[in-house]
């Protein structure tokens, strides 16, 4: 078998001490830092696109976050707008209300000295007509009375009814 | 039928003698260069375009260098990417020694004992220069592991040392043998051909697949090759 000839033995292990070392030096100095170097590169690349979409996304959080905010801030100001109309409204109402009750209220309390005096006018005169009519029936019955006795009779009765 | 034993037998092309010693550049030492020198081309040319995204041919060289560098960070751990150039290299070398043993007429170089044996043999030293270099003395600790008693030394102390040394030997005999018997078979199948007459077609396609299939123990044994010898230098770096 040619295989186990070990007369070969020194040429062999010469040439093959020879080409692989060769091809050790030509790989480790040429070949392999060539294929690291793109290796690298590109994680780097990928890792530089990771860090920068994770910025971008803090970016847009922020904003959100700062819209969010705004909206709040815009909520609170227009129902702080709106309650204070709603109070402004309330006042004039009740103001409003409140000179609208007076005016009515002094109004009423005329109208009821007016009604007052035109009732004890009415009276006074109810009083008289009863002193004349009675004056009328007491001559016509052939009595004879002073006026003011009649007068003084009315007024009695008057204050029977 | 011709001997299929022919196809290995070892022809000094460029008779060379250094000091009564034979280094004859031989049919072997041939396509020893070739080894080398087809797979370090074939690199340089995937990478002579090279860009962020790769293009096909530049995958080819990246995918190597992934596939060895999981290799040692699997079998070695991380602080074995320092030895990823070795280890890289024996890889290439182991692989194209064998699939270029596979075209017609060429020689295959992973065959032999003697240059196979070469290649563990630097491995073997290459592995004792870390252990030493990385342990200092320690690194006798190899043959006598700690908390035997030392009344059990001599008994212990030569059974470390040849199966510290029958590892390198049976990661050769098994390449060896495994190209050995792959060749045998082609050549025994090729020779039916012609005898078979219009028959020989048979053959002609039972050796096709047998390539096909001798591509890939190619590739196969170059993985082992490199798995086992991946594994012993995680032995020579860690306390076992």
């Amino acid at each position: 078998m040619p295989q186990l000839d070990f007369s070969v033995f020194p040429s062999q292990l010469f040439w093959l001490s020879v080409t692989f070392f060769a091809m050790l030096f030509v790989m480790s100095k040429i070949i392999i830092p060539r294929i690291a170097e793109m290796i690298n590169l590109r994680r780097e690349k990928i890792d530089d696109y990771l860090e920068k979409s994770a910025e971008i996304k803090e970016k847009a959080e922020e904003a959100l976050e700062r819209y969010h905010s705004a909206l709040k801030q815009a909520t609170d100001e227009a129902n702080q707008s709106l309650q204070k109309t709603q109070q402004d409204l309330k006042n004039m109402i009740d103001r409003r209300q409140a000179d609208l009750s007076e005016e009515l209220n002094r109004q009423i309390s005329e109208g009821e000295k007016k009604i007052q005096a035109s009732k004890e006018k009415v009276m006074k005169q109810a009083e008289e007509i009863a002193a004349e009519l009675a004056g009328e029936v007491v001559k016509k019955l052939g009595f004879k009375v002073s006026a003011k006795a009649l007068q003084a009779a009315v007024k009695e009765t008057g204050g029977e009814k | 039928m011709s001997n299929p034993m022919e196809q290995f037998v070892i022809k000094p092309l460029i008779p060379i003698e250094v000091g009564g010693v034979d280094i004859s550049f031989t049919n072997s030492a041939l396509f020893m260069v070739l080894a080398a020198a087809v797979s370090t081309l074939l690199l340089a040319v995937c990478l002579r375009k090279r860009s962020i995204v790769p293009s096909p041919a530049q995958s080819v060289p990246e995918g190597a260098y992934e596939f060895i560098s999981n290799l040692l960070r699997e079998n070695v751990g991380p602080e074995g990417l320092k030895y990823f150039p070795f280890i890289f290299t024996m890889f290439l070398y182991v692989a194209f020694g064998n699939l270029l043993g596979l075209f017609p007429y060429a020689f295959t170089f992973t065959s032999h004992l003697t240059a196979v044996g070469s290649l563990s043999l630097i491995a073997l030293l290459f592995n004792i220069c870390i252990g030493i270099k990385r342990k200092k003395l320690g690194w006798l600790r190899t043959f006598m592991p700690r908390g035997i008693p030392m009344a059990l030394a001599p008994l212990i102390v030569p059974i470390e040392m040849i199966s510290f040394l029958s590892k390198p030997f049976s990661l050769t005999v098994r390449l060896v043998a495994n190209m050995t018997v792959g060749h045998i078979m082609l050549k025994i199948i090729a020779g039916f051909v012609v005898a078979l007459g219009v028959a020989g077609v048979v053959p002609v396609l039972f050796n096709c697949c047998i390539v096909c299939f001798e591509i890939f123990i190619a590739l196969l044994q170059a993985f082992i090759y490199t798995v086992l010898s991946c594994i012993y230098l995680g032995d020579a770096l860690h306390e076992h």
